[in-house]
């Protein structure tokens, strides 16, 4: 399946209940008239729309009704003559963390850490990496392992680093996160890696045709029907060159 | 301090004003027969329809029920408001119904053997064309694989947003997009040679 493929038969079901924007639904018509497997997986689906609406407006069996209160209230009153259960160990826990105290705390070490990671990062100087990721003019952030594009599928760095060209810039509505697909050579569609950004934060969003460097976590998907390397979340990125 | 309300549950997954909802759990925390009697009133027919089209048997589904209150009202002393309560109880209900049909292991069945094929359905056995729609409808969703069918359930018989879904599944809305796709595909290859009889 390619990259636009997926992202876009997320959203055939509701392009087919008129849910999606007009902008989106000419960019989704645009590619089914460009795609025939798409045409014919949207002609199922309509299929099975249709069928699950229909389903949906069966009235429930009738052959049982549910229970009355007085029976479940029957089988529940024994069990009340001790309060109801209070929280378990890990709700207590959780309860514990929740006072204002443990809470003020918490937000005390989490503003520490990220002062401490801001210094840190100023503080590193560009070092020269071994291998084929550039170091261009951005600063390396330490821990990070390069690792090419190509080499994704024999990596097993957990936080890597990694450089490529844009290829394709997609913001995918149902994850609500920001899609880059990276390749390694300009105009040629593999090897890539799909870079998966959850919050821009201040991130600049790079163009097609531009060089970045992203830092994040590798990971392989391999849900039914795709299967790719990904840097998800991207911690960072930096565009080297526009 | 906790909110009355979930801010992010919406008003399809919300049976009951929230500061409503807030004192009738503290009061069937005490015991309160009476407010244990209100949250079955409020959350009873949205559950039973989720359970009897998960179950796919209203007999069967009674045991269910039975066991997914019994476990909301014991567990209602761990509840602590960071999600609507509506959106706990179908979680404990969605579970209940998964674990159930685990136990059961229902067989696979294909359709056909059951109503017969295409343009062959057994007219001896289904009486009118309604009712061989109707079977051959719930039949298609009941032998759907357990993710596809909830979800097939949440988004048709629940009327449910992807939003929604998603925090009932516990997995993202993208997930749960793709997951409706792989369930209509399948839907609609069960029901090809009904195609005829469905439209």
């Amino acid at each position: 399946m390619r990259y636009p493929c997926f992202f876009l038969r997320k959203k055939f079901v509701s392009y087919l209940e008129g849910g999606v924007a007009p902008g989106e639904a000419k960019r989704l018509e645009k590619h089914l008239g460009a795609c025939r497997e798409c045409a014919e997986l949207l002609a199922r689906l309509r299929s099975g729309h249709e069928a699950g609406r229909q389903f949906g407006r069966l009235a429930p069996d009738a052959g049982h009704r549910p229970p009355e209160f007085e029976e479940i209230w029957a089988a529940i009153c024994p069990t009340l003559d001790r309060p109801a259960r209070p929280a378990m160990a890990g709700g207590r826990i959780l309860q514990a963390l929740s006072t204002p105290l443990a809470v003020r705390l918490l937000i005390v070490l989490v503003l520490t850490q990220a002062i401490l990671l801001v210094v840190s990062l100023r503080k590193i100087p560009s070092p020269v990496v071994a291998g084929a990721v550039r170091t261009g003019d951005a600063p390396l952030l330490q821990g990070y392992a390069p690792v090419r594009i190509a080499e994704f599928s024999s990596n097993s760095e957990f936080r890597v680093v990694t450089e490529g060209f844009v290829e394709d810039v997609y913001f995918d509505e149902h994850e609500k996160s920001l899609h880059i697909k990276l390749v390694e050579v300009p105009q040629k569609h593999e090897p890539f890696v799909i870079c998966e950004i959850r919050d821009l934060g201040s991130l600049t969003i790079p163009q097609p045709g531009d060089r970045v460097r992203v830092y994040g976590t590798a990971r392989y998907d391999a849900q039914p029907g795709r299967g790719w390397h990904e840097v998800n979340p991207v911690l960072t990125l930096a565009v080297l060159k526009r | 301090m906790a909110s009355d309300v979930c801010p992010e549950q919406t008003v399809a997954l919300r049976a009951l004003p929230g500061q409503r909802e807030r004192s009738i759990v503290l009061a069937a925390r005490r015991g309160d027969a009476d407010a244990f009697r209100e949250l079955y009133s409020a959350y009873r027919d949205p559950i039973w329809t989720l359970v009897v089209s998960l179950v796919g048997d209203s007999s069967q589904a009674q045991d269910v029920m039975q066991n997914v209150f019994f476990k909301a009202f014991r567990g209602l002393g761990g509840f602590r408001f960071q999600s609507g309560l509506f959106t706990w109880i179908y979680r404990i209900a969605r579970n209940e119904c998964l674990n159930h049909l685990r136990r059961r292991e229902v067989p696979y069945v294909p359709l056909e053997d059951v109503l017969g094929c295409g343009d062959e359905i057994d007219r001896a056995r289904v009486s009118d064309l309604e009712e061989a729609r109707r079977a051959a409808l719930r039949d298609a969703v009941k032998h759907l694989p357990l993710k596809m069918r909830e979800v097939v359930v949440l988004k048709y018989v629940e009327d449910l947003s992807y939003t929604e879904m998603s925090r009932i599944l516990g997995c993202p809305p993208g997930t749960v997009a793709s997951r409706l796709n792989r369930a209509l595909a399948e839907l609609e290859t069960r029901l090809r040679p009904f195609k005829g009889l469905l439209l």
